[in-house]
C-alpha cells in the first residue's frame, strides 16, 4: 500500500527564519521522489514535517488527502529513517526491527517471524542477535531500512541515509534501495544534498535552495531544461556564459558576451526580450573539438590551462579571453595528445544543448 | 619511576586505612601497632573488661553501634527510593528545557549541594516541627518529629542532587532522535521512556544508587541535627570518640573496607564472566557465518594476568613478615592476652597503693592551690567506681 503525500504552501519558520518557504508538491503514490539540494536549504525540515515531528508554520500537509495537522509522528503512515540512522545500540539487530511491533503488542513468535522476513529482504539473514554496534556500515544502513518497513509504512522517508557511506558502498545501496523500493512498492521520499544520488534512483526530483523549491520535475528534465541559474549548476555541471541578449529567433536567443556571441535555447516559462542581463549555459560534455565536416551552431576559443583523469573521460580546464574558465570533457576513448597545456583550441557546442536563462545566483557561488 | 610514583600514590591514599586495620586485631585498649601487645579478635567479638573495671565493648557486644547500623541501612534505603528518581526527573526536564530559562534552571538544582549540611539538616528539624505542631497529635505529629523520617528528607535534599548531576553527564551523550525515532516507529511516551529512556539510563541509575546509598551512610553534619533523639552510625561512632577511641571502631572499619572489597570483587568477576560468555558466544556466531578466509586460526582467546597483582603480592609479604613476628615472638593467643593483663593490673595496683600512700589532708585539698583538684578528691572513696571490677587476685 502506497500513499500520495501533497505538501500545500508548507512553510516552516524558526523564529523570523524560514527554513522551508511556501512548499508545493504533490508526490504520488508508489513514486521514488527526491528533494535535492545543498547542505541546509531546508531538506531535513520538509522531512521533519512530512513525519510530524514539526508542524508546519503556514499550509498543510496531506498524506492520502487527509489533513495531518495535529497527528503525531506515531499516528502517521510514514516512517523516517534518520540521517544518522539512530539505530537503538542496545537492541539487537532483531529487536531493532521487530521495535514498531513490540510497541503494538504483537506476540514474540510473530515478531520473530516478521523480523526474519525482514532480514531476508534486506540480506542479513541470520544476523539477527548481532548488536547494532558490529555491523558494518552498509548493514546498519540496511537495518535502519528493515526497521522503518517493518511498521508497514505507506510512505517511506529517507534522510540522506548514503551519506556516511562510501563510494562503492553508497552506489551498491543505491541500486538496492531502488530495488527494495519495487519490491516492497511503497512511496519513497528520499533526501539528499548529492545529484549523482538523486539522478540515478528518483523518478522525479525536487531541487531545493534556501528553502524554497527551484524546479520539480523527471531526472532528465530537470537535466537538460533547468528552471533557473541555480537548477543548472547545482544539477550536474555547466560553465556559465553571462552576456546580454541581442537578438530572439523562435524559441533560440542570441547572447553576446565579453568573448562573442553565441545562439542558446530558451525555456518556454523564462522568455527572455533583448537588452536582458542573461546567463547562457553549456555543459562540459556538450562542448567538443570540431572534426572536418562538423558544423557547430556555436564556436569558442579557449586557451587550455590543465588536465585531469577521470577514468572514463578526461577533463580539461581553459581560459577565454576576458579570463572566463571553462570545463569540458572528453571520454577517454578519444586521442587527445594534441591538446597540451599553454595551447589554443576552438570548441563548438550546438545551439540545442544549450540553455539561456536570465541572470540569478549560481549553485557555486 | 611511574611505578614508584604510583606506589606513593597508593600508599598516601590507603596507608592510614590499613594502619588503622592492623589495629583492630591490637589486644590493646588503643588502636595502636607499636607498643604491639598481643594479636587477638577480641575488638571484633566482646572487647574486653578493663583493669579498671570499664567495659570496652567488641564489635559483635555494641548494642549501640547495632542500632546505629540498622538506622543507617533503613535511611541509605529512603534515601536512594527517593534521591534516584528525583534526581532523574530533574535531569529529563534540563534536556527538555531550552533557551536562558535552562541556565536558572541548572544553579537552582545544584544549589543543595552548595548548602551547608548542618543548614539543610537544622531547617528540615525547624520545618517538620511546626508542621507536627499543626496537626495535634495524631500521624502528621508522630512522623514530623521522627528522627529517621526526617533525616531521609534532609539528606534526599542534596543526594538528589548528585543524582541529578550523574543523569545530567549521562543524558547529555543521549542521541534524542532515538527517541524520535522511536516515536516515528509507533511508541507512545510511555514506550519510549521505558524502552529507550531508561534502559540507557540504567548505568546511571546503579551508579547514582551506589552513590546515594554511600553519600547517606556516611553523612553526618545533617545528621546530627535531623536524627533527633535516634542514632545512626556516624553519630554513634562520633559520640564514641568524644570518649576516646576504641580499637573496635578499627574492627568496624576493616569489617566495612572487606565488605566493600568483596563486592567490588564479585561484581567484577560477574561482569568478566558475561563479558566472556557474550564474547564466546560471538566467536561462535563470527565462525559460523565469515568466510573462512576471514578467520583469524592463530587467535585464542589467552589468559591475562591481572595488572593489580604486585599490589597483591606485596601485601601478601608484609603480611607474611608481621606474622612470623607475631608468632616468634608469642605475640598471640589467650595466654599472652592475660600476662598482658596481668602486668597492666599489677602495674595499676602499683599506681594505686602509691595513691593511697601519700594521703591528702582535708585542708590541702580544699586550699585550692592544686586548682580542681578537689574533684578528685574523693575518687577511690566512690565504692560505685569499682563496681564492675572483678577484683584484683
Ligand atoms: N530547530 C531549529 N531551530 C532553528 N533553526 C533550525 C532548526 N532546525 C534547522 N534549522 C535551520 O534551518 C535550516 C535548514 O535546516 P535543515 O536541517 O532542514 O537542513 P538540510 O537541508 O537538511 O541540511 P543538511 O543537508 O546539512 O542536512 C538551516 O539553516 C538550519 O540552521
Ligand atoms: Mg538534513
Amino acid at each position: 500500500m502506497s500513499a500520495d503525500v501533497e505538501l500545500s504552501d508548507v512553510s516552516v519558520t524558526f523564529g523570523s527564519f524560514y527554513a522551508a518557504k511556501n512548499v508545493n508538491v504533490k508526490v504520488n503514490g508508489g513514486e521514488f521522489f527526491s528533494f535535492l539540494g545543498p547542505s541546509g536549504c531546508g531538506k531535513t525540515t520538509l522531512l521533519r514535517a512530512i513525519s510530524g515531528f514539526q508542524e508546519p508554520s503556514e499550509g498543510k500537509v496531506l498524506i492520502d488527502n487527509k489533513d495531518m495537522s495535529g497527528i503525531g509522528p506515531n499516528k502517521r503512515p510514514t516512517a523516517l529513517i534518520f540521517q544518522n540512522l539512530a539505530l537503538f545500540p542496545l537492541m539487537s539487530v532483531s529487536e531493532n526491527i521487530a521495535f514498531s511491533l513490540e510497541v503494538r503488542g504483537v506476540s514474540k513468535e510473530e515478531r520473530k517471524k516478521r523480523a526474519d522476513e525482514l532480514l531476508e529482504l534486506i540480506a542479513l539473514e541470520g544476523q539477527g542477535d548481532k548488536k547494532v554496534h558490529q555491523l558494518s556500515g552498509g548493514q546498519k544502513q540496511r537495518v535502519a531500512i528493515a526497521r522503518a518497513l517493518a511498521v508497514e509504512p505507506k510512505v517511506l522517508l529517507l534522510d540522506e541515509p548514503l551519506s556516511a557511506l562510501d563510494l562503492k558502498l553508497r552506489q551498491r545501496m543505491r541500486t538496492e534501495l531502488r530495488e527494495i523500493q519495487k519490491r516492497v512498492n511503497i512511496t519513497f521520499i528520499y533526501i539528499t544534498h548529492d545529484q549523482g544520488e538523486a539522478l540515478t534512483m528518483s523518478d522525479r526530483i525536487a531541487v531545493m535552495n534556501e528553502g524554497e523549491l527551484e524546479q520539480i520535475g523527471k531526472c532528465d528534465e530537470v537535466y537538460n531544461n533547468p528552471l533557473t541559474p541555480f537548477v543548472a549548476t547545482f544539477v550536474g555541471e555547466n560553465n556559465p556564459l553571462y552576456g546580454k541578449v541581442t537578438g530572439i529567433e523562435g524559441d533560440k536567443a542570441k547572447i553576446e558576451t565579453a568573448d562573442g556571441q553565441y545562439l542558446a535555447t530558451m525555456n518556454e516559462s523564462k522568455k527572455l526580450n533583448i537588452g536582458d542581463e542573461s546567463i547562457a549555459f553549456v555543459r562540459p560534455e556538450s562542448l567538443f573539438i570540431p572534426r572536418d565536416g562538423d558544423n557547430f551552431d556555436n564556436k569558442i576559443n579557449v586557451n587550455i590551462e590543465s588536465f585531469e583523469f577521470e577514468g572514463n573521460l578526461k577533463n580539461f580546464y581553459a581560459s577565454l579571453k576576458s579570463g572566463a574558465k571553462i570545463k569540458f570533457s572528453v571520454p577517454n576513448a578519444i586521442d587527445t595528445s594534441f591538446i597540451t597545456s599553454g595551447s589554443s583550441i576552438v570548441l563548438g557546442f550546438e545551439s540545442s544543448k544549450s540553455v539561456i536563462l536570465p541572470k540569478a545566483s549560481l549553485a557555486i557561488d | 619511576m611511574m611505578g614508584i610514583y604510583i606506589f606513593i600514590f597508593f600508599a598516601y591514599l590507603f596507608g592510614p586505612l590499613i594502619i588503622m586495620s592492623i589495629t583492630a586485631f591490637n589486644s590493646a585498649e588503643f588502636p595502636s601497632i607499636t607498643p604491639w601487645e598481643c594479636f587477638s579478635f577480641r575488638w571484633f567479638n566482646e572487647g574486653k573488661i578493663a583493669y579498671d573495671g570499664q567495659h570496652l565493648a567488641g564489635l559483635l557486644s555494641d548494642w549501640r553501634l547495632h542500632d546505629g547500623i540498622i538506622s543507617s541501612l533503613i535511611i541509605g534505603a529512603g534515601v536512594v527510593t527517593l534521591s534516584v528518581p528525583i534526581g532523574m526527573a530533574a535531569a529529563i526536564v534540563l534536556t527538555q528545557v531550552r533557551s536562558q530559562l535552562r541556565d536558572i534552571y541548572y544553579s537552582i538544582s545544584i544549589m543543595p549541594v552548595l548548602f551547608p549540611g548542618v543548614i539543610i539538616g537544622i531547617s528540615t528539624v525547624v520545618l517538620w516541627d511546626r508542621i507536627a505542631g499543626l496537626g495535634g497529635e495524631g500521624f502528621i505529629a508522630d512522623i514530623g518529629r521522627n528522627g529517621i523520617f526526617l533525616t531521609i528528607l534532609a539528606q534526599t535534599c542534596f543526594i538528589s542532587t548528585y543524582c541529578f548531576l550523574i543523569f545530567v553527564a549521562r543524558l547529555q551523550r543521549f542521541d534524542q532522535t532515538q527517541e524520535e525515532a522511536a516515536l516515528d516507529l509507533g511508541a507512545s511516551q510511555t514506550q519510549v521512556f521505558f524502552k529507550i529512556l531508561v534502559p540507557y539510563l540504567s548505568p546511571a541509575i546503579a551508579s547514582a544508587a551506589v552513590i546515594a546509598f554511600l553519600f547517606s551512610f556516611e553523612n553526618y553534619n545533617t545528621t546530627v541535627f535531623s536524627i533527633l533523639s535516634d542514632q545512626t552510625l556516624t553519630t554513634v561512632i562520633a559520640s564514641k570518640v568524644r570518649l576516646g577511641i576504641s580499637p573496635a571502631l578499627s574492627a568496624l572499619a576493616l569489617t566495612i573496607i572487606a565488605l566493600t572489597i568483596i563486592a567490588a570483587v564479585t561484581y567484577e568477576v560477574l561482569r568478566r564472566r558475561t563479558e566472556k560468555r557474550y564474547a564466546e558466544s560471538q566467536e561462535k556466531f563470527v565462525k559460523e557465518k565469515a568466510a573462512d578466509n576471514r578467520i583469524n586460526k592463530k587467535y585464542k582467546a589467552g589468559f591475562k594476568i591481572p595488572k593489580g597483582i604486585t599490589a597483591i603480592l606485596l601485601i601478601v609479604v608484609f603480611a607474611t613478615y608481621g606474622a612470623t613476628q607475631i608468632v616468634k615472638n608469642d605475640l598471640y593467643g589467650q595466654s599472652c592476652i592475660d600476662a598482658a593483663d596481668k602486668e597492666k593490673k599489677s602495674k595499676f595496683l602499683e599506681q594505686l597503693q602509691t595513691l593511697e600512700s601519700n594521703e591528702l589532708t582535708d585542708e590541702e585539698l580544699s586550699g585550692g592551690s592544686l586548682g580542681g583538684n578537689q574533684d578528685y578528691g574523693d575518687i577511690f572513696g566512690d565504692p560505685s567506681l569499682f563496681q564492675d571490677f572483678g577484683g584484683f587476685d
